[in-house]
């Protein structure tokens, strides 16, 4: 266990080329022990980059890696003590689940009574006890995946748990079973998790903190709350949530009030100091309310669709070109012509040049 | 419709059958025949059509003092030098595979892919090209006629197919095998011989099993690079040849030099048939 602390690390997969492209720009951050993350990002965006840096696979071409305050660029990965899990379930064919889970215990030389308690003490909290004299190769996807993850859960010292989507292959039921007991392993063993998935609803579920990635960059750092309410970047407000953030072209008018396609909407953003009048107004769906009269922060739109998703309904509505999507409870009373609709202030971002104000 | 393609089937697989075990069949009777049962006409089941005779399998056995050729020590010298030169061959030609697969070399214009067709160009070439250069290099070596010299040739010649069948098979093993090894604590040469040479096995078998194919039946080289003192097995059979072509007793050694390869077929063949080709790691 320790705490992990990326200082100006770059990487770049043709270091030494004119036109050197950065996989991972400059950044710096400190992964906190014991903390539960999730890196979220569409592909590409330089997640796997990150964790291969974190984890020795990749040398990064610029910066320092130090694990509680010692530097680490330059060490092996077996040095490191880190765990790391695959999207793929990387198995020992050859050898028994038993001595697959024992591996990492054996190959640092660890007594025989401590790795058969170990063993079985993983094998237990992953339901794979029945299984241990089996052979690696014969179990399905998903049990060589659980292995895979047992391999990473047996050493309770490691640095930490490196984990690049490994629940793609899991089916659906034991996916849920699995993000809960790597919650409670969390817990249990204090271990820092850092967990890479391009969906936002296993990050949400999964981490106290999220670190959302674009393009070789970290967009954002915070909580599932924080990046639901105050997206940092418009890139974040529409990659987090079903529906994305809408988000509508507008002007600066005072320091707090801005000027939506003819209507005034006041925002608890301090506007002074915003050169460019041109500015983004970013709200949730599910903040957007309809209202019977008009008030402050209402607008006249007409409604388009009403979808129904079961435990919610999706309404499409019209202001004036501006396609606005709200999200009610399935028991509200949709008007089915034209409506109020009412947007509070405090969840009104708004955005200069792609970036919260 | 169903019962027609299961009959077209056995069919198909019946006289491809015959029509691969027909010409064993044939040099079997033969070994058993004479002079006589060979030159006057086909005669097919012995003790019918002709007296079975063991002169043809007799002759294998005796010295040449005795009127034969002795196929024994040729056929144990065949036997060492194959197994020999495939042995290292593969040893070799798994290291230098694991390399080319997993490193990346750069020296000029040369890549990793350069490297391994240059391994395998040596067997473009016409034998009768390296002849010569053997012949010398052996011969100021004082190596030539020797087993050793024989073994050092045949792993020039064996090795492009170690490589080549192992280069491809461990660019199909996932890279992450070898990191998760790092990652568990090896360090690289123990993430090779722990993890990634025993899931290599199969791979490392039918290489093996090429190899044994290819030096075992190799002629060109054994004839040239031998006079008197070393014989292998095909020199040796051709040598049984004179004046009267003896079909009864090349007939049987032709039985006994394919036998061993028939016996390693076997052997090899629940590797090919299982589909462990793959490395088994998904």
């Amino acid at each position: 266990m320790a705490q992990i602390k990326l200082q100006n690390i770059a990487h770049s997969y043709n270091a030494n080329a004119k036109d050197k492209k950065y996989a991972l720009k400059p950044f710096d951050m400190t992964w906190v022990d014991g903390g539960r993350y999730a890196i979220l990002g569409p592909s590409g965006c330089g997640k796997s980059t990150m964790l291969n840096i974190m984890s020795g696979i990749v040398t990064p071409s610029e910066g320092h890696l130090l694990f509680d305050g010692v530097d680490v660029t330059e060490k092996t990965t077996s040095e490191r003590n880190i765990a790391q899990v695959f999207q793929f379930p990387v198995i020992y064919g050859t050898m028994t689940v038993h001595d697959n889970l024992a591996f990492p215990l054996v190959c640092r030389g660890y007594d025989k009574s401590f790795i058969k308690a170990k063993v079985s003490e993983v094998a237990e909290a992953l339901s794979l006890e029945n299984f241990l004299s089996q052979s690696a190769r014969k179990l399905t996807a998903d049990q060589k995946q659980l292995i895979s993850l047992g391999r990473g859960l047996v050493r309770d010292n490691v640095a930490a748990v490196l984990m690049d989507e490994p629940l793609t292959v899991i089916d659906p039921d034991l996916k849920f079973r699995l993000r809960r007991k790597l919650k409670e392993i969390n817990q249990k063993y204090k271990s820092t998790l850092i967990y890479v998935t391009h969906d936002q609803n296993e990050a949400m579920t999964f981490a106290e903190n999220i670190i959302v990635m674009d393009d070789g960059e970290i967009v954002q750092i915070g909580s599932p709350a924080e990046l639901f309410d105050r997206p940092k970047t418009t890139f974040v407000g529409y990659f987090i949530g079903a529906p994305a953030m809408n988000f509508f072209g507008c002007k600066a008018v005072n320091s707090n009030t801005i000027n939506f396609n003819g209507t005034e909407i006041t925002t608890t953003t301090d506007l002074n100091g915003i050169k460019n009048k041109d500015l983004k107004l970013g709200i949730r769906s599910e903040y957007i309310r309809f209202s019977d009269v008009v008030g402050e922060n209402t607008i006249h739109a007409s409604i388009e669709s009403v979808d129904d998703w079961g435990n919610h309904k999706l309404v499409t509505a019209d202001f004036d070109g501006n396609i606005i999507k709200i999200k009610v409870k399935r028991e509200t009373e949709v008007p089915t012509d034209r409506a109020f609709l009412m947007l509070p202030a405090h969840h009104c971002c708004v955005y200069d040049n792609e970036i919260l104000v | 419709m169903h019962t027609f393609y299961v009959t077209l089937k056995y069919t198909a697989v019946t006289l491809w059958s015959m029509f691969v075990i027909a010409p064993f069949l044939w040099a079997l009777s033969t070994s058993f025949k004479d002079f006589n049962s060979v030159t006057s006409g086909a005669t097919y089941i012995p003790w019918v059509d002709f007296e079975p005779t063991l002169e043809g399998w007799r002759v294998l056995l005796r010295s040449p003092a005795q009127g034969g050729v002795n196929i024994v020590e040729p056929y144990l010298n065949s036997i060492f030098v194959t197994c020999f030169a495939s042995l290292i061959s593969i040893a070799l030609g798994t290291l230098a595979a694991y390399a080319l697969s997993r490193f990346t070399f750069k020296a000029g214009f040369i890549r990793n892919d350069d490297i391994t067709f240059f391994f395998i160009s040596q067997r473009i070439m016409p034998p009768v090209v390296l002849a010569i250069p053997f012949f010398i290099m052996l011969g100021k070596l004082g190596l030539l006629d020797t087993l050793f010299g024989l073994v050092m040739v045949y792993v020039v010649l064996l090795m492009p197919i170690a490589v080549w069948i192992m280069v491809d098979f461990f660019n199909k093993v996932p890279i992450e095998i070898d990191e998760t090894a790092l990652i568990d604590g090896c360090n690289p040469y123990q993430a090779f011989y722990k993890v990634v040479l025993p899931n290599s096995i199969p791979g490392m078998v039918v290489a093996g099993l090429f190899c044994m194919i290819f030096g075992w039946t190799d002629f060109f080289f054994a004839f040239i690079l031998t006079f008197t003192e070393v014989q292998l097995l095909p020199v040796a059979i051709v040598s049984l040849n004179s004046s009267i072509t003896p079909w009864w007793s090349l007939s049987a050694a032709a039985l006994v030099s394919v036998a061993p390869l028939i016996v390693v077929a076997f052997i090899v063949e629940r590797y090919l048939s299982k589909g462990n080709l793959s490395g088994a790691l998904k």
